[in-house]
């Protein structure tokens, strides 16, 4: 082997290891870049201060088409509506890492730092706690005790499982629905699943209810696409010919799954599904939605405004639009929809009763 | 295989069939599922085993094929979602996994770098360069590859739905494993090959080129791997997602090791892990046990234990003698 070739070889691994080392960096300031439109054009007016915005995912990624990106979208909605921010993320790759990403956004002096996940919550409280002049905005995690510069921003998942849940006991023909699920770890995904599996049998007692979780940890249940589509599969052989995908791209791949089989519809998670899983069009009859972006968005402008108040934050729910399916949901479907709706706001039905 | 190992294979594979019969008459449409499961879960495994298993036979352990695994899959989305062409993507698949073999050969045959670290190198660039290049407003567009029905034989009951109905890279890694076995055990190269691995200075004597072959093994068990990526995001998931090879070409080595590095015993531990993903699903399917998933998702690995454990009773396994070590030309 010639030098020549010793020295492009190495050269080629350095670029390797380089781009692993500062793949999220690098990705994070083009990032930035795409939306500083909006503050520049904030700019030319009058140089507004800086205010700037962290926000630190989940194990999962900023573009894993569900739970991170709602929240990095809502950041991002948020800036566009307040002179000079400046907006930014750190992705987590292992769990033991929160405190340290935190850490990260605190020495950069961010005015609002976001934690998306439930899995952040306790990292969350401790900075929150000895950092008592930074605002922190905790999504999904709910607040025991309010903390005045912590809002949890949390929402009714089962409410928004029931409503999808309720819609596919009446779709249904072989009266098999089933679930393809991220982990019963994170509460949420329990709460997704309850309602789901409730609001089916609300509107149809003969349904059977299939659901799987991944049976692997925190690091891997939202990123194993393959797991979820091979179990996705399962479900529609054994006569499942609805299925709800929960759970970042393990979800995603069992809706593209689901996509493949002829006349099999599927539900999709977190917000409206059509806009990031193109693929899975031929099935994708709604989402099971919980408001992240506006949630996000709305608790940005408050903190800006000086009125953010410590404790939890009740963000809307509710299913998406049923796009290529709207000849399907008949008239009668939509009436119980919107009982079930109203039973849900004034508490007449309850999605997880024990 | 000694006359005792055999009667043990088929009094094994006898009570597996009766099993499955059992349970189909008991339920048709789970036990099928669960089966079909089994098959679609041990594809990507077997694939991986295969390149494991050409490498080590010729003396090079590969540890990157999770790394092939993952950039193979880019490489095959990108490219089909850019030319529209399933095909195309496949192709892409394979060429970005001979690239990365002869990578591997590169440092671990040509620099003798130590082997476990050029394969590490092969998975940290991987996951690298893949979360640096994804671009999350790309999708495949055309759809992922459907099952094709062989016939007649598709309309069989359990076998039909099993075997005979599925897409067409799945069917081509079943014939991929007789073209492995074949190659290796009946053929000039695979002797070779073999030889190369147990006793390269032996082999090396009666004129094999070792560095040469090493070089061209790497490289073609690479192009498996490849083929393994293309599988998996064009036929299994059907997108891209980062670091979406989640730990599969780890297990492929362990089935590898599990089938003692032959392409039949790879495919039948292959099924096996299959089979155990799929029936710790069908569990909670069924709400079998009011016990946490992460439980029963021990079971594939107490079950390899417990199975490695009982094969250690027949036989030894033996790796190839000269395996993770650079040949020197003495």
């Amino acid at each position: 082997m010639t030098s020549m070739w010793r020295r492009f070889l190495a050269l080629l691994m350095v670029f390797g290891l380089l781009t692993a080392a500062c793949g999220s960096d690098s990705d994070s300031s083009s990032s930035s870049s795409s939306e500083s439109a909006s503050s520049s054009s904030a700019e030319e007016e009058e140089p507004a201060e800086e205010f700037k915005i962290g926000l630190v995912t989940d194990t999962g990624k900023v573009d894993d088409k569900a739970f991170n990106q709602s929240a990095w979208e809502g950041a991002l909605s948020g800036a566009a509506q307040i002179d000079g921010a400046t907006t930014d993320y750190i992705e987590t790759e292992e769990s033991k890492d929160y405190a340290n990403n935190i850490q990260l956004f605190l020495d950069d002096g961010a005015h609002v730092i976001i934690t998306v996940g439930f899995g952040l919550g306790e990292a969350t409280i401790e900075a929150a706690k000895a950092n008592p002049d930074v605002l922190f905005i905790g999504v999904d995690q709910f607040q025991g005790e309010a903390i005045p510069n912590l809002a949890g921003l949390v929402f009714e998942e089962a409410k928004s499982g029931f409503l999808a849940g309720a819609l596919a006991g009446m779709l249904t023909k072989s009266n098999i629905v089933g679930a393809v699920l991220g982990t019963d770890l994170v509460p949420p995904v329990v709460f997704f699943k309850e309602g789901w599996e409730n609001g089916a049998k609300y509107t149809n007692p003969d349904v059977q209810t299939i659901s799987t979780y991944h049976p692997g940890g925190l690091d891997v249940a939202f990123g194993d696409p393959e797991w979820g589509a091979t179990t996705a599969r399962q479900a529609l052989d054994q006569g499942a010919d609805i299925i709800f995908g929960a759970g970042g791209a393990t979800g995603n791949g069992a809706l593209i799954e689901v996509a493949t089989e002829e006349g099999a519809l599927c539900v999709g998670v977190d917000w409206d599904q059509w806009g990031t899983v193109p693929e899975a069009h031929p099935c994708l009859v709604t989402s099971a939605m919980k408001d992240i972006v506006k949630g996000v968005s709305d608790l940005l402008v408050a903190a800006k405004a000086g009125t953010l108040v410590g404790g939890n934050f009740l963000g809307d729910v509710d299913i998406a639009p049923y796009h290529d399916f709207e000849g399907m949901v008949t008239d009668d479907m939509r009436a119980t929809i919107e009982e079930v709706r109203a039973g849900l706001a004034d508490g007449s039905i309850n999605p997880m009763p024990e | 295989m000694r006359p005792r190992q055999k009667q043990l294979l088929y009094a094994g594979l006898t009570a597996i069939l009766i099993l499955i019969w059992i349970f189909y008459s008991a339920d048709d449409l789970q036990t099928t599922a669960v089966l079909a499961g089994t098959v679609r879960a041990a594809t990507l495994l077997a694939l991986g085993a295969m390149c494991g298993m050409i490498g080590e036979r010729s003396g090079v352990v590969n540890i990157g094929i999770e790394g092939q695994f993952l950039l193979s899959a880019f490489a095959a989305f990108t490219i089909t979602s850019m030319t529209g062409s399933l095909f195309m993507g496949t192709l892409a698949g394979v060429g970005m996994g001979l690239i990365m073999g002869w990578l591997l050969a590169a440092m671990a045959v040509g620099l003798k770098v130590d082997q476990i670290i050029a394969g590490t190198v092969l998975n940290i660039s991987a996951l690298g360069l893949t979360s640096f290049f994804y671009d999350r407003s790309r999708s495949l567009g055309i759809g992922k590859y459907t099952n094709i029905d062989l016939g007649p034989l598709a309309d069989l009951p359990l076998v039909g739905t099993v075997f005979f109905s599925r897409p067409p890279l799945t069917y081509l890694t079943m014939a991929l494993l007789v073209v492995v076995h074949i190659a290796l055990f009946r053929s000039v190269w695979g002797m070779r090959t073999r030889a190369i691995g147990e006793h390269p200075g032996a082999a090396d004597t009666v004129g094999i080129d070792v560095l040469k072959l090493r070089y061209f093994n790497v490289t073609i068990a690479g192009g498996l791997a490849g083929f393994g990526g293309s599988y998996l995001a064009l036929e299994a998931v059907g997108t891209f997602s980062r670091a979406m090879s989640g730990g599969r070409g780890f297990l492929a080595l362990a089935v590898m090791i599990f089938g003692r590095r032959t392409p039949f015993g790879a495919y039948a531990a292959a099924l096996f892990f299959g089979f155990t993903t799929a029936l710790q699903n069908q569990f909670q399917l069924n709400n079998t046990f009011d016990i946490p998933p992460q439980f029963v998702g021990m079971l594939p690995f107490v079950v390899t234990i417990v199975v490695v454990a009982l094969s250690g009773l027949f036989g030894s396994m033996r790796d190839p003698a000269a395996l993770g070590q650079s040949y020197e030309k003495g």
